[in-house]
């Protein structure tokens, strides 16, 4: 994966309306906290988070989608799935206005099926804080991602290289340094 | 005097051709590559641009025994078809019976070859390439003699080759040059693209079940981990180093080599001389033993496997790699790979279960395209029906 070239799709609402639209989704599922049992196709959150959760598939595709486009040896490929941010919110992680102060020396770890691990700041993650549209993956080029790639992958489209963009994605652990 | 006047009047018949439209313009057709799906177009080094006339021409110079000195062997004798165009040989035997030091490389897809050598990281253009087998005497390969007059005297005589020639280069007065004939070879060889495996329908064409699940299961293992095999074999060539046309260097530069721990000699050389790697080129102490990762794409029938063709199969290789380098007991080059000082990072051994074993077996099977090793466009013209 190189030279990443951000052309998110639209389809994602920008605004007093898109934030509207958050505002009530990231509610509602503050109401109905996700309690699913960790298997090979879920992703959990967890660690320094008010709601730890885990997500089936069928809950992350009914989350505002995203689609960011990277440049694969030579041609473009587009990853489509949720932003890791509002993952992160919906599991009560400090973003938005409260990405000041001890959140901001906070870390994310994600860890893969196969052992594989990567970390990012919290304020990398936070679209509020910055532009990187991280997205937590279900298809490639609209379709599912491959067994090796899957079910779910973490695309950080602006990095030069690709390995952060951790495939078989299965958990993401908050870790606040200062408390 | 004599080679002037011939020229001379070479070029005026050649200008008379054209304006009685005997001969064709000079201009240069296209080329149409018919790319695989996935793949991107292959990086085409300025001054020779593919056209079918060059693409033809190479191919019939590629298996032309005329090309090696003594008639014996041409570059097909190392490069066969029906083996991804290697030779089946731990290690290549010249047109005189000198063996060479390594193990014959495939040619399917070099165009994407970033390097096309196993230790060479300055060898990156096939028209170079091309006459190191011709003209090297180190060891002697085809055993031509310097600068290659005979050569074109023998090529020259042939009618064939007196109208392939003038097709392929036709801006060109005295095209028979030794650049035109490496131009020529790099043009047939930049052709020999395929990607029709199975594991292009499964992955590419999105075809379930073109790949047995036990393959299905080996793909996650070459791509997980503990086994990390995608980190030197990568993208859609599986192999280190590959180029294409609009490719960004890589941040650091340069081109990755890795030393396996395939041995771990007593001494300053931990690889056997000659065979020593990017060594052989920098004297880096660090660079020894340090080879391209080929491509693993129609790997089941490209053995014997590395550099030297020292290992015979790829349950062979997955050993190799699952000790985290070969462990050589006795002989001269006894030593223990695992400790080799230069050793990759990324061979770090790991166990394998024999079920998991099967189905990385199953999954470099999958690489290999059937079509590619009999297709009419990459064969032998000389013995083509109708010839």
């Amino acid at each position: 994966m190189k030279i990443p070239e951000r052309r998110r799709r639209l389809g994602r609402a920008a605004g007093t309306v898109g934030a509207l639209l958050l505002a009530t989704a990231l509610h509602a599922s503050q109401q109905t906290p996700s309690t699913a049992p960790a298997t090979d196709t879920t992703l959990s959150v967890a660690g320094d988070v008010a709601r730890p959760l885990t997500l089936t598939p069928a809950e992350l595709k009914a989350m505002p989608r995203t689609t960011v486009t990277i440049v694969d040896q030579g041609r473009d490929v587009k990853y489509t799935g949720v932003l890791v941010g509002d993952v992160l919110a919906r599991a009560g992680a400090s973003l938005g206005r409260e990405m000041s102060g001890p959140a901001l020396s906070t870390y994310v770890l994600a860890s893969a099926k196969d052992g594989y691990q990567v970390v990012f700041s919290l304020a990398e993650l936070d679209p509020a804080f910055t532009t990187n549209d991280i997205i937590i993956a279900d298809t490639v080029d609209g379709q599912p991602l491959f067994d090796y790639q899957g079910p779910l992958r973490l695309v950080a489209p602006h990095d030069k290289r690709g390995a952060r963009s951790v495939r078989m994605l299965q958990r993401l652990d908050v870790v606040r340094l200062r408390k | 005097m004599r080679r002037t006047i011939a020229a001379v009047v070479a070029a005026a018949a050649y200008v008379a051709a054209i304006v009685s439209g005997t001969a064709r313009p000079a201009a240069e057709s296209a080329f149409t590559w018919n790319l695989p799906r996935g793949f991107p177009a292959p990086r085409v080094p300025a001054g020779n641009a593919m056209t079918p006339e060059k693409v033809d021409l190479g191919r019939h110079l590629f298996y032309d025994a005329r090309l090696s000195a003594n008639r014996q062997q041409s570059c097909a004798s190392c490069h066969e078809q029906a083996r991804a165009f290697t030779d089946g040989r731990e290690r290549a035997v010249g047109s005189t019976g000198e063996v060479h030091p390594r193990n014959s490389m495939s040619l399917v897809n070099v165009g994407y070859a970033g390097v096309l050598t196993w230790g060479n990281p300055s060898l990156t253009r096939l028209e170079d390439q091309a006459l190191v087998p011709m003209f090297g005497d180190h060891p002697i390969e085809l055993g031509l003699a310097r600068p290659g007059t005979a050569l074109l005297e023998r090529l020259r005589e042939d009618a064939r080759y007196r109208a392939m020639f003038a097709a392929a280069f036709p801006a060109e007065a005295a095209p028979f040059t030794i650049d035109n004939v490496t131009r020529a070879l790099a043009s047939f060889e930049r052709s020999i693209i395929s990607a029709r495996s199975p594991y292009d329908r499964y992955h590419t064409d999105r075809v379930q079940d073109a790949i047995s699940p036990a393959a299905r299961r080996g793909e996650i293992l070459f791509f997980s981990q503990p086994f990390s095999c995608f980190r030197c074999h990568h993208g859609f060539m599986m192999a280190g180093a590959t180029d294409f046309e609009g490719r960004q260097p890589r941040a650091e530069g340069g081109v990755e080599f890795h030393n396996t721990g395939l041995y771990n000699l007593a001494g300053a050389l931990s690889y056997p001389p000659p065979n020593t790697g990017v060594y052989e080129i920098t004297q880096k102490a660090e660079d020894v033993g340090r080879f391209k990762a080929p491509t693993l794409r129609n790997i089941s029938v490209t053995g014997p496997y590395m550099h030297d063709g020292s290992i015979a199969t790829l349950d062979g290789v997955l050993d190799h790699y699952a000790a985290g380098g070969r462990t050589i007991a006795d002989g001269p080059h006894r030593g223990i790979g695992h400790d080799n000082p230069n050793k990759s990072r990324t061979v770090r051994g790991f166990t394998l279960t024999p079920g998991q074993r099967a189905d990385f077996i199953a999954f470099l099977n999958a690489l290999t395209d059937e079509e590619l090793l009999r297709d009419p466009r990459f064969s032998n013209p000389w013995t083509a029906p109708g010839r």
